[in-house]
């Protein structure tokens, strides 16, 4: 009887058991995933994430007549070997597998034995981020494996996580192996740096190259948190932007982020994503930014350090839409001026304009005014108007605020405060101190003297250096 | 962005209270307004210059954009050094201009303006009389420090010669500090004070 109603119990365990995984089972989400073949053709899968790359070979096979052992599978860079589970190899919804038929069966079960089993795991898997950091060995190694990258979406507009995949240099084919993984972000980022083999179509790939030169892999970034909208739904890689593995303070707030942006600097500087965004707005506002002859209009850390310029400038779409955009303009106005051009003095114009050297009527092409290059003035002929007003040495302004023409006011009072610097024509308030003039204007630091409105010279300094 | 600001001060200031500069009396931090914007600062003289046994207080303003640009600093004691301004306290200092680094914090700004008082740099002058005074007449700039830190900051060396001086000047109907800043100026010359005075 005791028997009985133990035997009755587990039966009955077993099958609530059954019930419960069975349902579970049912949970899981379909991934639908696109496996696209080396003729070009497409095959639409609805898989289950827990099972391996054999089942699919299986599914695949039929649809395009062959063996599932004459196939092989490829993404992101890697072969995938048979026993590897979906769900581990970082596929999102409507992922692209690329399938090829393996040349000779038996001359690739050799060196398929050869091969470590470590160069057929996914790129995302033997990459982790320790790679990419330059972390000594003693810290901890990150539970999660998985590599973090973040990027620009422009679909998603915004600061999003990131995967890493990898094409053909040449026919920008995804059925693509890599001989090595990288080791770093220079491999990522700079073109030919790390070789593989084309599976798409070796020989054209060859023939293009005329064997000069190996075939390399091109890596590119996809945004990770929408659907993939086909291969051309690329993101741009912000890799300053990395996870604290080593619970760095941030240099503003000293709190500890779990996200970090790093600035390119010896000394491993690090903020937080609020504080680097406050940065750069303080930075912004204040037209402290950089025009770097190489890398556009830019920050360096704000410790000072030295050569410390951030390359990547889509770092600052980390500013909200209003600020980037005025990101933008700055840009655009600082490089017309280094050009040798001119911004419109219309108010509310400020198109930039390139003019000839030796032309000084200028017509403003947006907004039709014409206006004289030498002072801004509406165009005129003969000299232009001498008398200008502007403060004498004590301070005071010489000049009747009263007087008859029609003058923007804030025009006015900027002209009556301040004196142009002498070297880039910045209007300058000097708000107490003595006549030594530095140029606070970024890229131009010239030292001038706020007396004769000269380059700053041991005369000044002997003569009027206080008054 | 005054959220950084005011939680990187807070943080700093626990810093300051906990340091060993505090324990021994060094320097001192203290809060004006609830929200982190303003602060008040003292330092004391550091031996062996003519400002020991003086406490020198310091207006700081932190403004919005801090710690990505530098505090406000202006002495409030008043102080006769070339770097300093003898009358608004304005300080003429590398790191509160375009040297400031963001890992700077109050801490570092205040044992830096010690360490100013410690070492002055002429050749970089905020106030031009002092400088002057300081490469030509060494033992003269000395003098009037320490008087200075004497009447002003609390130090403990008196000199009757100087207050006699400035006495002469109060009684010919002069203030007192600008008959101090005379004297200072014209190496204690009363002559030549009483001349610019009344010039």
């Amino acid at each position: 009887m005791f028997r009985f109603i133990a035997s009755f119990f587990t039966k009955l365990i077993q099958m609530m058991l059954q019930v419960l995984s069975s349902k579970k089972h049912i949970i899981h989400n379909l991934l639908s995933i696109y496996v696209k073949t080396s003729g070009g053709q497409t095959v639409c899968l609805d898989i289950d994430p827990k099972c391996d790359v054999s089942h699919i070979k299986k599914l695949v096979a039929p649809q395009i007549n062959l063996q599932p052992d004459e196939l092989k599978i490829i993404f992101a860079g890697k072969e995938l070997a048979d026993d590897y589970v979906i769900e581990e190899c970082d596929l999102g919804q409507q992922s692209i597998l690329h399938v090829v038929k393996i040349k000779s069966p038996k001359l690739n079960e050799v060196f398929r034995c050869s091969t470590p089993k470590a160069n057929l795991s996914p790129l995302t898997e033997s990459l982790d981020y320790s790679t990419f950091s330059s972390e000594d060995e003693n810290t901890e190694k990150p539970l999660e494996r998985k590599a973090h990258f973040y990027v620009y979406c422009p679909n998603c507009k915004g600061l999003k996580q990131g995967k890493l995949r990898v094409r053909c240099h040449f026919c920008k084919s995804g059925a693509f192996t890599v001989h090595s993984d990288p080791q770093d972000w220079s491999h990522v980022l700079q073109p030919k740096q790390i070789t593989g083999t084309c599976e798409n179509d070796p020989e054209y790939c060859q023939e293009l190259l005329q064997n000069c030169e190996p075939t390399f892999a091109e890596f590119y970034f996809k945004c990770s948190e929408h659907v993939s909208l086909g291969e051309c739904d690329q993101a741009v890689p912000l890799d300053l932007i990395r996870p604290n593995l080593r619970h760095i303070p941030c240099l503003a707030c000293l709190d500890v982020p779990e996200t970090m942006f790093t600035f390119p600097c010896q000394k491993d500087h690090i903020a937080c994503l609020d504080c680097f965004r406050s940065y750069c707005l303080s930075k912004l506002l204040e037209r402290q930014f950089w025009q770097h002859p190489e890398h556009g209009y830019t920050l360096a850390c704000p410790n000072g350090c030295l050569n410390s310029f951030i390359r990547e400038i889509h770092h600052f779409r980390l500013l909200d839409d209003d600020n980037y955009d005025r990101y933008q303009r700055f840009a655009t106005e600082e490089f017309v001026l280094r050009s040798g051009g001119l911004l419109c003095p219309q108010p509310g114009c400020g198109m930039g304009i390139l003019a000839e050297p030796d032309c000084t009527r200028i017509t403003c092409q947006q907004c039709k005014y014409v206006f004289c290059r030498n002072c801004l003035q509406g165009f005129h002929i003969g000299p232009c108007d001498p008398v200008e007003p502007s403060l004498d040495a004590q301070g005071n302004c010489d000049v009747d605020l009263n007087c008859p023409v029609v003058e923007d006011p804030s025009r006015t009072t900027i002209k009556v405060i301040t004196k142009p610097c002498p070297s880039c024509k910045t209007p300058t308030e000097r708000d107490g101190g003595c006549m030594h003039m530095i140029c606070t204007r970024s890229g131009c630091q010239f030292h001038w003297c706020w007396v004769c409105q000269t380059e700053w010279t041991r005369e000044c300094m002997a003569d009027h250096w206080f008054a | 962005m005054a959220n950084i600001a005011a939680q990187r001060i807070k943080r700093e200031f626990k810093e300051v209270i906990k340091s060993e500069e505090v324990a021994k009396c060094a320097i001192k931090l203290e809060l004006v307004d609830d929200n982190y914007t303003e602060l008040r600062g003292e330092i004391a003289g550091p031996p062996d210059t003519a400002y020991e046994g003086g406490n020198f207080l310091l207006e700081i303003k932190v403004p919005e954009t801090y710690p990505f640009n530098p505090p406000k600093v202006r002495f409030m004691t008043r102080i006769w050094h070339p770097n300093i301004s003898s009358v608004t306290g304005a300080i003429c200092l590398d790191i509160l201009k375009d040297q400031w680094a963001a890992a700077m914090t109050l801490r570092t700004v205040l044992l830096s303006l010690q360490a100013l008082l410690s070492a002055a740099e002429p050749d970089d002058p905020q106030d031009a009389v002092v400088a002057r005074q300081y490469k030509e007449n060494l033992e003269m700039f000395k003098l009037t420090a320490r008087h200075w830190t004497n009447v002003y900051a609390g130090g403990p060396n008196v000199n009757p010669e100087c207050d006699e001086k400035i006495k002469r000047l109060i009684d010919m109907g002069i203030e007192e500090h600008q008959a101090r800043v005379a004297l200072s100026s014209y190496n204690w010359d009363l002559e030549r004070a009483t001349e610019q005075l009344f010039s």
